[in-house]
């Protein structure tokens, strides 16, 4: 179940909350692919935006790849740990061919104005409608509540893992490549707990 | 750092860079923390047995490299864009007096302005100050470039720039690992006897006349250097077609247009005019594609060559794939059907219609909800020290000269309560100027953190004092340079070497004591109450006076929770003041989808009390 664009190349988007491990992630699966033996470029953010703004970090994998950002709207995989950035990311670099692995859940950002913030209220940027409009746009779509995942593992600090675990589906990288660098890139005392993790986000998968 | 077994390693930029200088040798690496150039000290630190310190600020950090240099040590100086500023003045001079040992420096320019105040492009002080510049393009070039421009710096007797942008500081590639021989490493480490050298190092006029000339003469040997020793290439693809380019934009512009042929500039000053002038004959349609200002298009214009550049990609801002991909474009060198944008979501005519008006909308069409999407913009972190104060400030209505850090945060809404953020340790300064303009009934305040304070406060904060001026130093002391990621600087009492017990603190409440200052409050800014008393108080007062926070950051060196948590009670009238705090973890109630009109605290409240000292209607209390 691999859906490359046209030139073989894998563009992954993860985007999500500053703070909530959208580095990490990065590079784990940027890792990955390196172990992989593929071209590897990423790009993430650091700074300003890390303190609860909106962040991403972009992996490219293929033969050759020369820029470490993802054209507009070829984005292969979107990866997102919040609902309402992947409202935000999709609109620029997803195509009706993007797989989107999705939280199904999320913090509403805010506007600064009580008058915008009005316009919140009567308009419908609910969870609900975002769900709705993104079932009609994406054939392949993966909605998951992976905090309640981790949280019923034990350990929410894994939800990231949990996701990871589903997108692992979606690239050519071997799944013993993908253990061994989760097992190398997450807390010691963490391992076995992570592992099971990302083993659950990819039988979701296969659901 | 990840290495494979064939060493190969998947590296950023800033990670690269530090590889490069380690197997340069490089002995003494200094530098003041800045976005995007922050990482690369820490990842040289942990590899090499070299001196890497944090310094007070960039001017000095350059004066220990140059000390380092003079004593035949290779240095290295790290910086972002706007601390070379700071530098400038050392760098202007040893940019004529030349250098002994090797001395390299990295600065990080921040097109789009991530996470900086302005965009300048550093490489026009390569041209200032007539040393050459390199801009590498990946991680294996800034590996490779900064290797070698250390025997750049040497064979010519000059400091060395390499210029790099956050794409490429932050972005991962692929590079190969180096061999890195201990004896060449014991070599480059073993003292060599110092050397008096006054024509050289004393820029006296009567010696800097002539030092002078020989840095104007250098410039020709580095010219034809730029043209011969292989560092500027030439990939031809065809005659039809040529783009020469630097630094990130070569890798969008080989997306864009991998069938022409390219100029690749590394070595980008002095360009290489022999070069240039061989590609623009062989090859018919030439544009410069270049980051920010036309640097290189001026450049290449001198030289009587007349090429665009700039009237197809722009000049502020980051560019990125498809901008280069639509200049091409816009500029013949591409059509429109190879483009992305065939796979674009299609549009839905719903997407015309505005949110302002109360036209119905379809709430299922992505386009639409993505209008109303809010921007997400970075806060003050829930426990944050700094919230109070700006809270306090904010109440106080008094004007608040601001500085550049974390606590630049306070001046977006609901805090709103910072009026200004131009350079680092600005504030005092500001606030000695505005205050002297009688446009305020209120006293002025100006206000920075602790390493700001060491960085640029100190001078200003003396000269506040000198001068007689009156108005309210606040001094956010959360120990740490948190904004770039949790730095030591002098009040910390740490530094990066492994051996940290050789580093000493500096007490701030000294500092400002030994300048003869002697109305000093110290705040806990998790008592709210006691924050606005003791702010009001030192507004009252009719003398230059100095409030300091002792509250340490809840993220570095490491997270913090209270333990506590709070909670708001059922009987809440919904009056929404506590959310004027900004406090990340109190959320609104139309959130939560509860049909109470009243806040509601999450759990990731790390327990700081001040949402409680705010509510006059006691209607927030600790959960027990």
């Amino acid at each position: 179940m691999k859906i490359n664009d046209a030139q073989g190349i894998q563009n992954i988007l993860i985007c999500g909350i500053g703070g909530q491990g959208v580095v990490l992630a990065g590079k784990i699966i940027g890792i990955a692919a390196f172990e992989s033996g593929l071209d590897v470029k990423k790009s993430e953010v650091h700074g300003m935006s890390q303190r609860g703004g909106s962040v991403s970090t972009h992996i490219r994998f293929g033969e050759e790849i020369f820029s470490p950002l993802i054209p507009e709207h070829a984005a292969s995989t979107i990866l997102s740990f919040d609902i309402y950035e992947t409202l935000r990311y999709v609109k620029n670099f997803a195509n009706n061919k993007t797989i989107v692995i999705s939280s199904d859940y999320g913090m509403m950002p805010l506007w600064t104005s009580k008058n915008e913030n009005d316009k919140i209220e009567n308009g419908s940027i609910t969870t609900e409608n975002i769900t709705n409009a993104l079932r009609t746009e994406f054939e392949y779509l993966h909605l998951l509540n992976n905090k309640k995942i981790a949280a019923d593992l034990g350990n929410i600090k894994v939800s990231n893992i949990v996701s990871i675990g589903l997108l692992s589906n979606y690239t050519d990288i071997k799944r013993e490549i993908w253990l061994e660098v989760v097992k190398q890139n997450v807390p010691k005392k963490t391992v076995d707990l992570n592992l099971k993790a990302f083993l659950i986000g990819r039988n979701e998968g296969n659901k | 750092m990840t290495i494979n077994n064939s060493s190969k390693a998947l590296l950023t930029g800033n990670e690269a860079i530090a590889l490069g200088a380690y197997d340069a040798g490089v002995c003494v690496a200094t530098g003041y923390p800045g976005t995007p150039s922050s990482e690369i000290l820490p990842f040289l630190a942990k590899l090499s047995d070299a001196t890497v310190n944090w310094s007070i600020n960039e001017k000095t950090a350059l004066e220990i490299a140059v000390g380092a240099s003079i004593g035949y040590k290779r240095s290295m100086f790290t910086t972002k864009h706007v601390g070379l500023n700071v530098a400038s003045d050392p760098l202007m001079t040893l940019a004529i007096t030349g250098v002994k040992s090797g001395l390299v420096i990295i600065t990080a320019d921040d097109p789009n302005m991530h996470s900086s105040q302005n965009e300048q492009d550093n490489r026009f002080y390569a041209k200032f100050a007539k040393i050459p510049l390199l801009e590498p393009s990946d991680s294996e070039e800034c590996l490779k470039l900064t290797s070698m421009a250390f025997d750049i710096s040497e064979k010519f007797d000059t400091p060395v720039i390499i210029r790099i942008t956050t794409r490429i500081s932050h972005s991962g590639s692929i590079v190969a690992i180096p061999n890195i021989s201990d004896e060449y490493r014991r070599r480059c480490c073993t003292p060599r006897s110092y050397k008096k050298d006054i024509k050289k190092f004393v820029m006296v006029p009567i010696y800097a006349r002539k030092r002078h000339k020989t840095a104007i003469e250098r410039l020709e040997r580095l010219r034809e250097y730029s043209n011969n020793s292989g560092i500027n290439k030439i990939e031809y693809n065809g005659k039809e077609f040529g783009i020469i380019t630097s630094g990130i934009s070569y890798q969008y512009a080989k997306e864009a247009a991998p069938s022409a042929s390219f100029l690749k500039l590394s070595f980008s000053y002095p360009v290489p005019d022999l070069l240039i002038k061989k590609f623009v004959e062989n090859v018919k349609n030439v544009v410069v594609i270049e980051e920010l200002e036309p640097f290189i298009q001026e450049e290449i214009s001198s030289l009587g060559l007349n090429l665009s550049g700039k009237e197809y990609f722009k000049r502020h801002g980051e560019l990125t794939p498809d901008l280069v991909e639509n200049g091409l474009i816009k500029a013949g060198f591409l059509s429109t059907d190879n483009n992305y944008n065939t796979l674009k979501i299609s549009d839905n005519v719903n997407s015309d219609v505005s949110v302002n008006k109360n036209v119905e909308v379809n709430h299922g069409d992505l386009n639409c909800l993505h209008k109303m999407l809010p921007p997400r913009l970075p806060a003050l972190c829930s426990g944050c020290p700094h919230t109070a104060i700006f809270y306090a400030l904010k109440k106080l209505r008094v004007p608040v000269m601001g500085d550049i850090g974390c606590y630049t945060l306070g001046a977006l809404p609901p805090l709103s309560a910072m009026d200004s953020c131009i350079s680092m340790g600005l504030a005092f300064g500001a606030a000695q100027g505005l205050s002297m303009t009688n446009s305020s009934v209120k006293k002025i305040t100006g206000i920075m953190g602790d390493s700001t304070f060491f960085h640029s406060g100190i001078t200003s904060l003396i000269d506040a004092k000198y001068n007689n001026a009156c108005f309210t130093a606040i001094i956010l002391n959360n120990s740490t340079t948190a904004m770039t990621g949790g730095q030591d600087h002098p009040g910390t009492g740490k530094n990066l070497s492994p051996d940290q017990t050789v580093s000493n603190k500096i007490d701030i409440r000294k500092v400002v004591e030994s300048i003869g200052i002697d109305e000093i409050y110290t705040v806990d800014t998790y008592d709210y109450n006691e924050t606005y008393k003791i702010l009001k108080k030192a507004l009252d007062s009719e003398k230059l006076n100095v409030v300091i926070t002792n509250r340490p950051c809840v993220l570095y060196p490491k997270k913090l929770d209270i333990g506590k948590k709070f909670k708001i009670l059922n009987g809440c009238n919904g009056c929404s003041l506590c959310m004027q705090i900004g406090c990340p973890s109190i959320l609104p109630s139309n959130l939560i989808g509860t049909d109470k009109n009243m806040p509601f605290i999450d759990s990731s409240c790390v327990g700081c009390s001040i949402c409680m000292d705010i509510c006059i209607f006691n209607f927030i209390e600790e959960i027990k």
